[in-house]
């Protein structure tokens, strides 16, 4: 193995030590220890403990206090960037050999929850099996982000405290997907099936009961190893089905904090009204409405109908009609301040579908006309949406603007259970679908959602020339060239439309005054470690 | 009484093995399954992956063999295992029993307190402004979903009080107050929808049986007004009511599920819809099979009751 020069390696402290310090307290606070707290959750855990067997918040937002990653987002910073990755079972970390190989030295004072050392082997078990590689120790049953890591060549654990991820080229954005809440370090020495039915992590808290349906309860980690935390001696997450009977719950102060993702304005605004002092924090959710289009058979197949579907969708009345105000406008990736990679407003306004509702629906029309659809001769098509209120409510708001420009379509509600099947199939015209993306980084987006050939491409939108555009950001080592290079990207992707953004929709996290040093972000995915939270009360 | 009790039991019998053929059917039919769920949580779908799971989980069988490996593992007292919760399934489910039946209990205990006592006072009063008021309560009653009602009482009480019922399970050892408030709300908004159809029932049997030419003897000798009308006339009128409150208590047991889910509490009811929409089928299968099993035997004691309460069934 190479050894890390002298500049990355002192980037890396460097970055660290911010990243320490950042965990500390906001000043004039003094965190106080003891007391637990009850957290909201709207579904049971989907499959245990196990997040690396699934791409939902319903697992991995209460699985995160039983876990640690190599790297996470720094919890008191709202908006996640490179620049905001602090260690935690890594102590530093280097870049090396034009950031083909990514070297991390991991602490040395940690322990899994059955008392057993952390060492580099839980690291390579973990990332080989996610990313299925011959190598791997054992199998995951599902790996849904198994595409994060097909650029990594091989892992190497070459002494129990160093790790190397060798790359196949430079790829920068591998550090931000490693920082995901998707991404924690699982114990070598735990069948991964384990994790589906309890949970042996690093992290600030323990497992002790799973009550299935009704509670998931933790208990302080004696042995957490940053000295002092967590704060809480211990945190319940509160399955409640029913939302009427979670806001409830909440309004009564049963719960203490919202799942994240659960507060819309509507909600905000009536919760606000019963209790004034309910701390609010509006952040994106990093999940965005957005219309798939089979791009693999007619009409769709058609460029210029797609680009039709852009323009036809008023986006801003979806914002209010669908959302009550509670979203905003952006492309393929987070808008700024929500993200960092996004568009500009002034850039989004030059997008198809985002000027002026009447002019862009003029435009749909030609261009549909073009493709001979009139309002004489309408386009029918069948709409397929997932069985769910949050999806109804936007494919209806879509059929009504369609209608508008001379597209009929009817509704075709699928069953959660098909949902997928159906859409990565391809057994569908046109699509009303949410996509929620695990941490805002181009890479985990476009490979996941664009690329040639990924399960999790729906409209089947292949193009070698965008294929290009997406290996070329990827390894682009200068972050404002990049951004630059993205932009372009979603420009294209606008325009090519196999997969409209609608809105990015933002949630206004809600918690209680007592609840200290809980920093909500802009991506519903990397928070609610709740290592640094404490209650003052 | 005895040939009556094993006919009742033999049809019970038979309709258990036909609930089963049905149930497993229908679980089967519907569109989707367990591996199309865990690949939803996934968001993604692969084929091989796909086989790989239907094989753990054996559900790449024929589905003959599926049922009979079923039937013959619930003869032996084994449930099998949860799809989603890889535990189990009499793991998963006992804990949720008790709520279940405590809640549909209090609920019909509930419903006949206040059913059956309105229902004799206003059949006694007939025509008057106090059964007038007591048809209005009961129509009300039925006019109003139970889960409509929970959901005002969540709501009143939140609004008025900032306060609502524990949303995890408080056990009677643990604190019997809060206990029985927890199980008492939504007894109530159970109950008062079931006490107005018992309530109906028992004002509209009791009506007739008071024109008898027995009730008219029992007045004619001037016996109380008491006496008349629990000892006579009641007795007489029960047969429908309880045949009522017996399809109730079996309703409820499966009707509790929207109830259960706005009062969070942990029964079965709720934890079946939340099997039914991730395909667990060892757990549905053995949830609806214990419900049929309630059903029948709630139906089975009442046939019972009818022999004890009317000579003509049990020596007939």
């Amino acid at each position: 193995m190479r050894r890390p020069t002298l500049v990355a390696v002192a980037a890396g402290v460097a970055l660290a030590v911010v990243g320490v310090l950042s965990l500390t307290p906001a000043i004039g606070q003094t965190p106080k220890s003891g007391g637990t707290i009850n957290i909201m959750a709207r579904e049971d855990l989907a499959q245990g403990f196990a997040t690396h067997e699934t791409s939902t918040v319903a697992t991995s937002t209460p699985s995160l206090p039983c876990f640690s990653n190599l790297v996470f987002f720094d919890p008191s910073k709202k908006t996640d960037s490179m620049d905001t990755i602090v260690g935690e079972l890594a102590e530093k970390w280097s870049w090396q050999d034009n950031y083909k190989n990514l070297v991390f030295f991991l602490r040395k004072d940690v322990k899994w929850h059955d008392g057993k050392p952390f060492t580099s082997k839980d690291v390579k078990h973990t990332f080989d099996m996610v990313r299925d590689s011959p190598e791997a120790t054992a199998k995951l049953r599902i790996s849904p982000r198994k595409d994060w890591y097909a650029n990594v060549e091989h892992i190497e654990a070459p002494d129990p405290y160093t790790v190397v991820f060798r790359l196949k080229r430079p790829q920068p954005s591998l550090l931000l997907m490693l920082a995901s809440g998707y991404s924690p370090v699982y114990a070598a020495h735990v069948p991964p099936a384990a994790y589906r039915t309890g949970c042996i992590g690093t992290g600030p808290f323990k497992l002790k009961e799973w009550r299935k349906g009704e509670f998931i309860e933790y208990v302080k980690n004696p042995d957490f190893y940053v000295k002092g935390r967590p704060y809480l001696d211990g945190i319940r997450y509160v399955v409640i089905v029913e939302r009427g009977t979670r806001t409830a719950a909440l309004q009564s102060g049963q719960l203490d904090v919202a799942f994240p993702g659960e507060t819309g304005r509507t909600a905000m605004e009536q919760l606000k009204k019963a209790v004034p002092t309910m701390v609010f924090q509006p952040v994106a959710q990093n999940v965005s409405d957005n219309i798939i289009m089979n791009t693999k058979k007619p009409p769709f197949d058609n460029p210029k109908v797609r680009l039709a579907v852009g323009y036809a969708i008023d986006r801003r009345g979806l914002i209010q009609a669908a959302h009550q105000g509670g979203a905003v406008l952006g492309a393929a990736m987070l808008p700024k301040p929500y993200g960092v990679w996004g568009m500009l407003e002034k850039d989004l306004a030059a997008m198809p579908g985002y000027g002026k509702a009447e002019d862009m629906k003029a435009q749909a029309k030609k261009l549909l006309a073009e493709a001979g659809i009139t309002a004489q001769s309408p386009l029918k098509v069948e709409m397929s949406v997932r069985a769910i209120a949050i999806y109804l409510d936007m494919a209806s708001f879509v059929i009504n603007e369609l209608k508008q420009v001379g597209i009929e379509a009817t509704l075709k509600q699928i069953e959660t259970a098909q949902w997928h099947a159906t859409a990565t199939r391809g057994d569908y015209q046109i699509g009303a679908n949410l996509t929620g993306l695990g941490t805002d980084d181009p890479d985990a987006n476009f490979y996941e959602n664009y690329a040639c050939g990924s399960p999790r491409n729906y409209s089947q939108y292949c193009s070698e020339e965008v294929m290009k555009m997406f290996e070329r950001q990827s390894q682009e080592l200068d972050a404002k060239k990049r951004t630059a290079m993205v932009i372009d990207i979603q420009k294209r992707l606008e325009q090519d439309a196999p997969r409209p953004i609608l809105a990015q929709r933002l949630d206004y996290y809600a918690h209680w005054p007592h609840v200290k040093g809980l920093v909500a972000h802009n991506n519903i995915y990397n928070f609610s470690r709740f290592q640094d939270v404490w209650r003052d009360k | 009484m005895k040939t009556y009790l094993a006919q009742r039991l033999g049809i019970a019998v038979l309709t258990l093995v036909g609930m089963s053929i049905v149930i497993f059917a229908l679980l089967r039919f519907a569109p989707g399954d367990i591996v199309d769920i865990l690949f939803s949580t996934g968001g993604y779908v692969n084929a091989e992956e796909r086989k790989a799971i239907m094989k753990e989980l054996g559900i790449d069988k024929p589905l003959v063999t599926q049922y009979l490996e079923w039937i013959r593992n619930l003869l032996t007292g084994d449930l099998g295992k949860s799809y989603r919760y890889d535990q189990p399934a009499w793991d998963v489910i006992r804990p949720l029993i008790p709520v279940t039946l405590e809640l549909a209990a209090l609920s019909i205990m509930v419903a006949v307190l206040l059913g059956v006592p309105t229902g004799v006072i206003s059949a006694v009063r007939q025509d008057t402004t106090l059964d007038y008021v007591l048809r209005v309560f009961s129509l009300a009653g039925l006019s109003m979903p139970a889960f409509w009602l929970g959901m005002v009482i969540i709501l009143g009480l939140v609004t008025w009080l900032q306060w609502i019922p524990p949303v995890t399970y408080v056990g009677p050892r643990e604190n019997f107050w809060l206990h029985a408030v927890q199980f008492g709300l939504p007894a109530l908004a159970v109950g008062y929808r079931s006490s107005a159809l018992i309530m109906r029932i028992t004002r509209s049997a009791l009506l007739e049986v008071m024109r008898e030419d027995y009730i008219r003897t029992a007045w004619a000798k001037g016996q109380s007004e008491g006496i008349v009308i629990w000892r006579h006339a009641l007795k007489n009128a029960i047969l429908p009511v309880v045949t009522v409150i017996g399809i109730e208590f079996a309703f409820l047991i499966g009707g509790l599920v929207v109830t259960e889910n706005v009062f969070n509490l942990p029964g079965v009811a709720r934890f079946l819809v939340q099997a039914i929409l991730w395909r667990d089928y060892p757990i549905v299968q053995n949830i609806v099979m214990f419900i049929a099993v309630v059903v029948i035997l709630s139906n089975l004691f009442v046939d019972m009751l009818y022999g004890f309460l009317d000579p003509r069934v049990r020596y007939g």
